[in-house]
């Protein structure tokens, strides 16, 4: 059961990174579509760094100023050039995994990559980004929903016309959750290759950006219930891990659909929780005359 | 600045009545291109930059990156034949993204497709051509229809974000595709998730040297039809009319729902129909990898055509080039593959930040005119 638990969480970590950096630009209105290239892009300066410099939290802390690079770009483009979201997210995905796949290909080459170290366990056998990763979770909850800014932020993503009104910078407050949100993404990516494998591959990411805006609207964009569905979705991948090697008469293949399957049961069933910010992906233009 | 604004609009409309329509065609056609060409030769400048930053020619490698696809028939042939399947599915990202919906799902669609057209393929194999050939080609389409019909029906009765669930989808799909290839009809003698051949009668005729499948003339005639129908048939209005302002377009008796569930349908059946022609063109067969990364190429088409049904497959083309050429700069020059991939963000990055200088230039100008206009109306008034 311990070894459930373990597995588990570590299969949440990177979700729950990416996830809530998605929600927190989505509550300001920001939709990002970069997380596969942000992941691709933190997983290879987090090795690429931890290798060089010697050190996980310089190569973390590398991969989040890559990250917040990327994003500062989006929501620049996306507030101040008013340039369409999906596009210029999509436009960055392309850069940040090109530019992830080169530098990894210019550092280290077609050598054998060397592994680098991973992180230390805390306590309870678990790595120090477990419980960033948690207690991140809670702390944005309890941000948005119990101050004052976190308000001001949600307010920019739901009707920026009336924060714009009330005194919000609403350009400001998109340009650092954009920033911030993406920072978040890039440790998620990170975390692959510290934890999961030791090296950077191109494939190391394998759909994960996606499963993670999957994940923010699966939680309804509120940090408590996407902690809840991440947990949720790492639980039953792992199970299907296990029904694969305890072999339970059902093919493999069945068994590995589960997580997906069983995410979109419940989101058919969710429909009352599952709100999306009013903005999400929309860009806000003071001089524009259109309501709404 | 804003008196400009409520301005700009009466200068264009005063050139539009005054200018031939043909020469105003032009004019407006030649404005349009502008940010395509500053935007390409921007991110070849730059890509070329870091080309040379990291130790190779760059002219070198623009030079087998481009010139690879017309050296040879052998280029020509594998240039189409991507051509193809990356076509059909930036149609069939561009289409739902007409009525403001996301189908990020094309290449599970098409994984079904192609998974559809091989059981056709094998299990009916002994069929003569004239039956097994267009039964395959269907079906598959069917299948990339109905796997695009379980996101359209979760969408539009549930109210399942369509991101979601195309997405989640996918990952089911590539489980699909697993069991077909490795368990139901696996080829033992293969090594790995790869089916059995499909029978002779459904393989798609090759015609020339090396020889190119009539899969390609296929998604030409697709292709064109569904240009012509965006532009000129009542659901192609319906679908931008929705994708402009679904509360307006509703109030005027378009069913909506309808719309967008239709354009994701259509977008499934698209890319099951890339599934089949891949099946029975390239590879007699389904295997594991078969939607390589056409679904990423796809989105990016779709956008750099702006969502353009008629700009799709040329810009399908250029993307083809590239990517076919990819591999042979790497040969010649040393410059790595994922250059490439940085080219293509760039030059849709680029077409954006064009646009954006276009339309200022413009409403500059407009508002210098219509300053002008007023001026020499009443002399002497502040402009």
């Amino acid at each position: 059961m311990s070894e459930f638990l373990t597995l588990t969480i570590t299969a949440m970590v990177p979700f729950l990174f990416v996830a809530q950096g998605t929600m927190l630009s989505g509550r300001a209105g920001i939709f990002n579509v970069a997380q596969e290239g942000l992941m691709l892009l933190g997983a290879a300066v987090g090795y690429v760094v931890s290798l060089k410099a010697g050190g996980n939290v310089v190569g973390l802390v590398a991969a989040a100023l890559a990250g917040a690079l990327v994003g500062f770009i989006l929501s620049w483009a996306t507030t101040s050039l008013r340039l369409d979201q999906f596009v210029v997210g999509l436009a960055l995905f392309f850069l940040a995994g090109g530019t992830a796949s080169l530098l990894y290909r210019v550092v280290i080459g077609n050598d054998e990559p060397p592994r680098i170290a991973p992180l230390p366990d805390l306590v309870f056998g678990q790595d120090a980004l477990v419980f960033v990763a948690v207690a991140l979770s809670l702390f944005l909850w309890w941000w948005l929903y119990r101050t004052d800014a976190g308000m001001r932020l949600r307010s920019v993503g739901e009707n920026p016309k009336a924060a714009d009104s009330l005194g919000i910078n609403v350009t400001r407050t998109r340009l650092w959750a954009g920033t911030v949100g993406a920072a978040l993404m890039a440790v998620g990516g990170a975390y692959l290759p510290m934890v999961f494998s030791g090296v950077y591959a191109d494939g190391i990411v394998a759909g994960r950006g996606w499963l993670a805006i999957a994940l923010a609207f699966f939680g309804g964009w509120r940090p408590q219930f996407i902690l809840a569905g991440s947990a949720f979705f790492a639980a039953m991948e792992v199970l299907a891990q296990r029904a694969q090697v305890s072999g339970i008469g059902v093919p493999h293949q069945f068994v590995s659909m589960l997580p997906y399957v069983a995410t979109l049961v419940v989101m058919v069933f969710a429909f009352r929780w599952a709100l999306v910010p009013q903005f999400l992906g929309k860009n806000y233009d003071r001089e524009s005359r259109i309501v709404g | 600045m804003s008196s400009d604004l409520q301005e700009a609009p009466t200068g264009t409309v005063d050139d539009v009545a005054v200018a031939p329509p043909l020469a105003q065609r032009a004019k407006s056609m030649a404005y349009a291109a502008i940010p395509y060409v500053i935007a390409v030769l921007a991110a070849f400048v730059v890509v070329g930059v870091l080309i040379a930053v990291l130790g190779h020619d760059p002219a070198k490698a623009f030079r087998a990156v481009l010139t690879n696809s017309f050296r040879n028939e052998t280029g020509m042939v594998q240039t189409v034949h991507k051509w193809a399947p990356l076509t059909l599915l930036s149609l069939a990202f561009a289409i739902p993204l007409g009525a403001g919906r996301f189908n990020i799902g094309g290449e599970g669609q098409m994984i079904l497709g192609s998974v559809g057209a091989a059981a056709v393929g094998i299990t009916m194999s002994d069929l003569p051509m004239v039956v097994l050939l267009p039964l395959v080609i269907v079906v598959g389409t069917l299948a990339g229809a109905v796997w695009a019909g379980i996101s359209a029906w979760l969408m539009e009765s549930f109210h399942v974000n369509e991101i979601l669930s195309t997405v989640l989808l996918n990952f089911v799909s590539f489980e699909v595709l697993d069991y077909v290839a490795s368990v139901v009809w696996s080829d033992p003698g293969a090594g790995g998730a790869v089916t059995l051949p499909i029978g002779d009668g459904a393989v798609l005729p090759g015609i020339g040297r090396p020889p190119m499948h009539t899969g390609v003339l296929l998604v030409l005639l697709v292709s064109v039809v569904a240009a012509v129908m965006a532009k000129r048939s009542v659901a192609g209005f319906e679908l931008r009319a929705v994708g402009l302002n679904e509360r307006a377009s509703q109030l005027h008796g378009i069913r909506t729902g309808r719309v967008a569930v239709t354009s994701m349908i259509v977008a499934g059946g698209l890319a099951g129909l890339a599934g089949a022609i891949e099946v029975s063109g390239v590879h007699q067969r389904t295997l594991e990898g078969i939607q390589s990364n056409f679904l990423l190429l796809g989105i990016i088409i779709g956008l750099i055509a702006r969502g353009s049904l008629t700009a799709v497959p040329f810009v399908a083309f250029g993307i083809a080039v590239l990517e076919v050429g990819a591999g042979s700069m790497q040969r010649v020059s040393g410059a790595p593959v994922e250059i490439v991939l940085i080219l293509e963000g760039l030059i849709l990055l680029f077409l954006l930040m064009s646009d954006v200088a276009t339309e200022r230039l413009q409403r500059a100008r407009a508002g210098r005119s219509a300053r002008r206009a007023s001026a020499t109306a009443t002399p002497g008034a502040p402009a």
